[in-house]
């Protein structure tokens, strides 16, 4: 078997460049509800773009100096606009039943990053490395202990918490989301709700 | 377009669209509000609290802290795993206690670790807390005790004068030197050093053991005054007006219920039902009866309102284009 014609058969036969980046869409994808899902991502692309930065600089920067503390107070407001857009996004697919037409894998997969994203918020608390990141710290050390992860994660270690923040959760995310994109742009998407309701997957 | 994607809009019509374009204006709106915002309010930025300011703000409370740690009254004492072998400490629910799946992973002895070893740095410059030092590890655990008992009943009547504790006379043994130690690590601004420095330095990565010796009165004040408790839905929000995980709502919700709020097994439980809610969500698409919830609500007749329109008006859609062209392959 040749793996690479394999691969290249499955993505002739299941993504197509129009599929990828279209340029017509049915008529029915004509509402702000499909905007969510897009303002997600932006609000992702611009946590990746100020990380970065204050990834280079390093924790200190943010604090002691104005543009770092610039930097950072965007990518605050941009958790705060991420997670607005994700839940708008989960909500209004919700409603509109989008897991039809065996679309379950792709709800699937998004839920998933919903939680990793929630992860991803929280060791981000928790490397601000002021009283904010100190008391929920010791606070989520407990939840973390009875569930029994207390030993894969330790909220006060912040050399953990920055690798993990940085590193391990961002990668996480962005394969997570490149499944869920590519599902979404391979099955199109899903017809409106029959007048006399949805209940098929 | 792909066969299968092709089929299943067959007789749908279209309409021209830009990804790219879409994706550059949401992106360009989403950033601009992020750098407005970001301008406007800034972010909270609530310093530490830190050793030296407890002990020249409130020398006192990092007195009791550090007899209560040495006394075994903390919240770490018995914590049980990953700490402590204590399993019987750990959060249990129907019997099952995940704590203890993995055992003793982070040993911590806070008497030992929080205390007598910061201490022991602390006897290389100054010979009292080396003899203090000396004098408590010989003494028997009852006599110990005595001391220590006396000491933290004697910090109830103490007083501040001019940044230094005054005790009435007793029988504190060696404690009182010990304790003034701790205090004068803190002002010093060593205390966290002195209780994370390890084998790995002049890296201290790991902020665990200093992180814990603040987190019972200490801690909880400043954030009481912060409106930060849990009960105040603490973890849902940051310092200030500013918001935090406000989608942990939730979950910061059940932490509002007494029966919950006041279990030893608080945690365990409130994740419990969040799992059981979670995977209420993963799986909500073969949930029978709770997967037509969303289609009876209503709410995408207003997102299709305008297909649904257009349904109205030509009964079986037609399935020619805005523009003429097709969605085929």
């Amino acid at each position: 078997m040749n793996l690479t014609r394999k691969i290249q058969q499955g993505i002739r036969e299941n993504l197509t460049l129009e599929d990828l980046l279209p340029t017509r869409m049915p008529v029915y994808v004509n509402s702000v509800a499909y905007l969510f899902g897009v303002a997600a991502l932006s609000g992702l692309v611009v946590l990746v773009l100020t990380g970065v930065i204050m990834a280079i600089f390093g924790p200190t920067w943010y604090h002691n100096s104005s543009t770092g503390r610039f930097v950072n107070s965007i990518h605050f407001w941009g958790v705060q606009l991420l997670f607005f857009s994700l839940v708008a996004h989960i909500l209004t697919k919700i409603f509109m039943s989008a897991w039809r037409d065996g679309r379950w894998k792709t709800w699937f997969i998004g839920t998933i990053t919903f939680v990793i994203a929630a992860l991803a918020a929280l060791t981000g608390f928790l490397a601000q490395t002021n009283w904010d990141s100190q008391w929920i710290a010791v606070q989520a050390k407990d939840l973390m202990n009875a569930v029994g992860l207390g030993v894969l994660f330790n909220p006060m270690n912040i050399g953990q918490v920055l690798s993990i923040h940085l590193i391990v959760l961002p990668l996480l995310i962005a394969a997570l989301v490149g499944i869920h994109l590519i599902m979404v742009r391979r099955e199109g998407p899903v017809k409106p709700i029959p007048r006399q309701g949805a209940s098929d997957e | 377009m792909n066969k299968r994607t092709s089929a299943y809009l067959r007789d749908i019509p279209s309409k021209p669209y830009d990804l790219i374009r879409e994706g550059l204006i949401v992106f360009g709106v989403i950033l601009l509000i992020a750098i407005v915002l970001a301008a406007i309010f800034g972010s909270p930025d609530y310093p530490t609290v830190r050793s030296e300011d407890v002990a020249r703000s409130a020398p006192i409370a990092l007195l009791k802290t550090s007899a209560d740690i040495l006394a075994g009254k903390s919240s770490l004492q018995d914590y049980g795993p990953p700490y402590s072998a204590d399993p019987q400490n750990a959060q249990k629910l129907l019997g099952v206690a995940p704590a203890n799946w993995f055992g003793v992973t982070n040993p911590i002895d806070p008497a030992e670790d929080l205390i007598l070893k910061p201490l022991e740095r602390a006897a290389v410059l100054d010979a009292d807390i080396q003899s203090a030092l000396t004098q408590y590890r010989a003494a028997s655990k009852t006599q110990r005790q005595q001391w220590l008992t006396a000491y933290s009943a004697a910090l109830d009547q103490a007083q501040v004068s001019n940044g230094e504790v005054q005790l009435p006379d007793g029988q504190y043994g060696p404690v009182e030197v010990m304790m003034q130690g701790m205090l004068n690590l803190g002002k010093a601004g060593l205390l966290e050093g002195a209780i994370d420095s390890g084998p790995g330095l002049p890296y201290l990565l790991d902020t665990t053991r200093s992180l814990l010796f603040f987190q019972d009165d200490v801690d909880h004040g400043v954030a009481q005054k912060l409106d930060m408790l849990g009960e105040q839905w603490g973890m849902s929000h940051e310092t200030g007006l500013y918001p935090g995980g406000w989608w942990l709502w939730p979950f910061v919700f059940l932490y509002q219920i007494p029966a919950i709020a006041n279990s030893p097994n608080a945690d365990l439980l409130a994740a419990a039902i969040m799992a059981i809610a979670y995977l209420g969500l993963v799986f909500l698409p073969f949930i029978p009866v709770l997967r037509d919830v969303p289609s009876r609500i209503g709410v995408h007749k207003l997102i299709w309102r305008d297909w649904y329109s257009r349904s109205d008006s030509s009964p079986s859609v037609d399935a020619k284009d805005e523009d003429g062209v097709r969605l085929r392959p």
